[in-house]
């Protein structure tokens, strides 16, 4: 193990005694808590009963767990490629000395620093079938039904370009940290390899991308999971659930309809997929790597 | 920053307007917006100039559902405050949970003079058979609004029955190509109207026996009546959306012309009036076996968890608030059902109704509202179980028989 | 002659790529920036206008009339002072204890540094929505619903700052320690006097990063507050669209101007110090 020798016993103690406190009490219990809530069925305002797996069970059978689950996946994998395609573009196109290039880098990340509300309600109003400036612009290319956020098929689409316009900029500013780093030599080598523009890229900057690549992979995945505010905002998990994500599911029954025990067992299950999924992706990148 | 924002705060924070100091202060936790919040705002702002004793501090909450989950979550969590409302499908549920104070410690119930339909006794069936613990605040039923310039045009009126409805709506319907610019009528997909559908094809939601059979064959026949408008005739125009959305789009509809007969409640009269390009005529909704329509609207409570004299206080307002001019003033305001019979006299006297027909469509019409079942599930059966499958059945196609069967399975489990 | 032709036409080329790439960068800053231009004007128009004419850029004539509704529908200044405490309490709580975390995680040597670097990490997985309930109850049982203690404390410790400040403690020399602890410095004062001054771009990171992003939060202010004496900004602006009698969108985007230019303004001046705060949490 590296690093020097504490001075006292009791240093590593008081240094992380605060942090790992504050930890047990408003991370590890909450969950301790959700899981034991879980295997009840309680409103808050009566006594809570015992129900054994019967909420597990309950959300298996009306489909909502698979209805969340596919809802959320579904839109991740839109947010992490549009974020990694849109991202990867940005900073390939921002790369380069000028005003412009740095109006663009300017402009695209000041999306990412506002909150999630100021974009959710700029776009649900762009997005309005009537006021929006959006619609019209649809309703003039010939769209007949330009609510985007009020079809079940083309509301969670637009949830997930909202999220990667937000994002965008993030991923922008991580390429760019990439890109930067890859020294000119390895260009240069290359190019006096007779490889093209093409070329280069995909055999040389990906591949030294790599990190990059997966770092903002797996943190727009997180963040798609815990898209809250702008479902909240925009649509409200509706239409017909369509945008009803696991963490907005999780709220809704929690909170609007006052089931604890079922959203517990929903979060529970979340969790797991959360943390299987983030895995499951480090695993595959770093498998990559080792290729 | 911090500067500015601190001199912002500094001025911002003390916003006590010059009736606070020196009262006994309660909060009243309200779920309205735009104008039926100014209305209320000039309500507080009244009390306030007739007493001196009492401060009552407007807190927003969101809309109806967001502000009835802060409140059931500050209830358990007894943080609750002194005064708020809810819609009336929840009052059993918080009675039977047993967090309301009995306002008949604080007021005299004959005194109030309420209209007997919208009491709490004539709002649900057993209603009076308990403690007072509610009092109507804005009540209100679905009523028909039409746009009396384009029914004028094709020279039609108001339809009385299910087939006329559906033949005017037909008939009011403009198509082009694949395109509907205009459509006869328009409702959104919601519980409150589904029970409408229910009660006038002659059937119950709640049995007696306390067992939900969601209407029977008349909850299938409300479904598929709306099926048959939206699917095959297509002369409906669905709103999408969940809860409120979906009602603000049919208004906005209706506003635009794009409608030319909508479903929604009598609340949104006074906005539709003055907003509207054209005549609004209101009117009641047509039967199929009979006349039936659900009431809506919240109710006034107070948490027993208030400290007695948060209680007292906001007894004192709910006074004042059910008084002749005041309740007359909300209803003229907002469009809402007058809550007593001396502000409907009051309205009477004024020759109000002879001004405003309109107003008096949600009057008369109470004379087939239907009380609710006293039925503490009933509100997360509606939320949960029922809401869903309509909107599965109407938007998505599904089969009404199925969706109702398996809301019965269900609303047993919940 | 014909090798200058094709210069000439080389020469075309090039300047025909610049000038679509160029044009192409025009194009995509638009595509951020034409939405906030958008959202400014709308904010300047009356609602008749919008709904008629949703595309036109520029109001007929500059109204101030939403702003006028916004600041009476509610109270700017007090959700101003609220966010600001809220996030200058957290980013400085969460740094307070973040530092002597990373120290010991980055510099010393014991038994169970690795389960505890771990558990700290794991956090990042749990989001807000699975935690509420119950540390609302713990809360209430406390008495500190709707205070700022309940919007400050569950977010005192930073995964990510503990994890940032260990990374760029790791990368400093272990002399300079060994040199402070020979001069007699306690460990104490080793984490708070010798290391700050040394980590400035680190904490400046963590802190920028910490104070917009919980400026920004939405989710824990919506269910942690129930009146105006701790709301923050952005649920308050978020209440501003009220439902049921039309969305009266100039008064929305009249509260998303006045909500988003706070942290703009901020970006503003210390772009670069945020730019970088994010790219050293990639390393």
């Amino acid at each position: 193990m590296s690093g020097l020798r504490p001075a006292s016993r009791w240093d590593p103690l008081w240094m992380l005694a605060p942090t790992l406190l504050l930890l047990a009490v408003f991370f590890f219990y909450p969950l301790l808590v959700a899981a034991k809530d879980s295997l009840y069925a309680w409103d808050l305002l009566t006594p809570p009963r015992y129900v054994g797996l019967d909420n597990y069970r309950s959300l298996l059978e009306d489909g909502s767990l698979y209805q969340s689950l596919k809802t959320t996946v579904g839109i991740s994998v839109v947010v992490v490629a549009g974020a990694l395609s849109l991202g990867l573009a940005l900073a390939l196109a921002a790369n380069r000395p000028g005003l412009l290039a740095a109006w663009l880098r300017g402009s695209v990340f000041s999306a990412y620093v506002v909150s999630w509300v100021s974009v959710g309600l700029l776009w649900l109003w762009l997005l309005d079938a009537d006021a929006g400036a959006v619609s019209r612009i649809l309703r003039g290319l010939g769209w007949s039904q330009p609510g985007v956020l009020t079809h079940p098929n083309s509301a969670p689409v637009a949830i997930a370009l909202v999220v990667v316009w937000k994002i965008a900029g993030y991923a922008m500013v991580v390429f760019l940290g990439g890109l930067q780093s890859i020294p000119k030599s390895v260009y240069e080598a290359a190019a006096l390899d007779g490889a093209s523009q093409f070329h280069r890229f995909r055999h040389v900057t990906l591949p030294l991308l790599a990190p990059s690549l997966a770092f903002v992979a797996t943190t727009s995945l997180i963040l798609s999971f815990q898209a809250f505010d702008v479902v909240r905002v925009m649509t409200q998990g509706g239409p017909v659930r369509s945008t009803t994500l696991f963490v907005y599911s999780v709220y809704e029954r929690l909170f609007l309809d006052l089931q604890v025990g079922t959203a517990s067992a929903e979060a529970v299950v979340f969790f797991f997929v959360l943390v299987l999924l983030t895995g499951l992706e480090l695993w595959a990148f770093r498998k990559r790597e080792r290729a | 920053m911090l500067g500015a924002a601190l001199a912002l705060g500094v001025s911002g924070c003390d916003p006590r307007s010059e009736f606070e100091r020196g009262r006994h202060r309660i909060q009243l936790w309200f779920t309205y917006g735009g104008r039926n919040r100014q209305v209320l705002e000039k309500l507080v702002a009244a009390f306030h100039r007739a007493q001196k004793d009492v401060f009552v501090q407007l807190v927003f909450q969101g809309d109806y559902f967001e502000g009835l989950a802060k409140l059931r979550v500050a209830l358990a969590a007894r943080a609750a405050p002194a005064l708020s409302h809810v819609v009336g499908e929840v009052v059993p549920y918080l009675v039977e949970a047993n967090v309301l104070a009995r306002l008949d410690t604080w007021l005299e119930p004959g005194s109030l003079d309420l209209v007997p339909a919208l009491s709490q006794a004539g709002s649900w069936l057993g209603g009076g058979e308990r403690g007072l613990f509610v009092l109507p605040f804005n009540r209100s039923t679905p009523i028909a609004y039409l746009n009396a310039e384009l029914l004028g045009s094709a020279q039609l009126t108001a339809p009385t029955t299910w087939e006329e409805l559906r033949e005017i709506a037909l008939k009011l319907t403009i198509r082009s190509n694949a395109q509907v610019p205009r459509y006869g009528f328009g409702c959104p997909i919601d519980w409150w109207f589904w029970a409408a559908l229910v009660g006038q094809g002659g059937g119950r939601i709640v049995e007696d026996t306390g067992e939900v059979t969601l209407g029977g064959a008349a909850g299938e026949r409300a479904i598929e009546f709306w099926q048959q408008l939206v699917s095959r005739d297509r002369s409906m125009k669905p709103p999408p959306g969940r809860d409120y959305n979906a009602w603000e789009q049919t208004n906005q509809d209706f506003l635009a012309g794009r409608v030319a007969m909508i479903w929604t409640s009598t609340a949104f009269l006074r906005y539709l009036e003055d907003t509207a390009k054209f005549p609004v005529v209101a009117a009641p909704l047509p039967k199929q076996t009979r006349f039936a329509v659900p009431m809506g609207g919240t109710h006034w409570l107070i948490p027993k968890s208030a400290p007695a004299e948060d209680q007292r206080a906001a007894a004192l307002f709910l006074q004042f608030v059910l008084g002749r001019r005041q309740a007359a003033d909300w209803a003229l305001g907002t469009g809402y059902i007058p809550v007593t019979r001396g502000a409907i006299e009051l309205l009477e006297q004024d020759g109000h109704y002879q001004r405003h027909p309109n107003d008096r469509v949600a009057l008369d019409q109470l004379q087939h509202a239907e009380p609710w079942p006293w039925s503490p599930r009933l509100f997360r059966i509606q939320r949960e179980v029922l809401q869903p499958r309509l909107e599965a059945a109407v938007l998505a196609g599904a089969n009404a028989r199925q969706q109702l069967a398996e809301a019965r399975r269900l609303a047993v489990k919940v | 002659m014909g090798f200058q032709k094709t210069r000439a036409r080389v020469k075309l080329r090039r300047f025909a790529l610049f000038a679509s790439g160029q044009f192409g960068l025009l194009a995509l800053t638009l595509l951020w920036l034409l939405p906030y231009a958008w959202m400014v004007l709308t904010s300047l128009k009356t609602l008749p206008e919008i709904v008629a004419a949703p595309t036109r850029l520029f109001p007929e004539q500059l109204q101030f009339g939403a702003y006028r509704s916004a600041l009476a529908a509610m109270p700017l200044g007090r959700y101003l002072l609220n966010s600001t405490i809220t996030a200058l309490g957290i980013a400085l709580l969460q740094l307070l204890l973040a530092l002597p975390a990373a120290y010991a995680l980055g510099k010393l040597r014991f038994r169970g540094r690795s389960l505890a670097f771990g558990l700290i990490v794991a956090t990042l997985l749990v989001p807000a929505q699975l935690r509420f309930v119950p540390i609302f109850s713990l809360l209430a049982e406390l008495g500190l619903t709707n205070t700022y203690s309940a919007l400050i404390l569950p977010f005192a410790v930073s995964a990510l700052g503990s994890f940032l400040l260990r990374q760029a403690l790791l990368s400093l020399p272990d002399s300079i320690i060994e040199a402070a602890r020979l001069d007699g410095a306690s460990e104490f004062a080793i984490v708070f006097r010798l290391l700050p001054p040394l980590l400035v771009p680190s904490l400046v990171s963590v802190f920028l990063f910490s104070f917009v992003y919980h400026w920004n939060d939405y989710f824990w202010p919506l269910v942690m507050t129930t009146d105006d004496r701790v709301r923050t900004l952005p649920l308050g602006v978020a209440l501003l669209r009220e439902q049921g009698t039309g969305a009266r969108w100039h008064i929305v985007m009249a509260g998303n101007v006045l909500l988003s230019a706070p942290v703009l303004l901020v970006f503003a001046f210390a772009q670069r110090a945020l730019l970088r705060a994010v790219a050293a949490s990639t390393s």
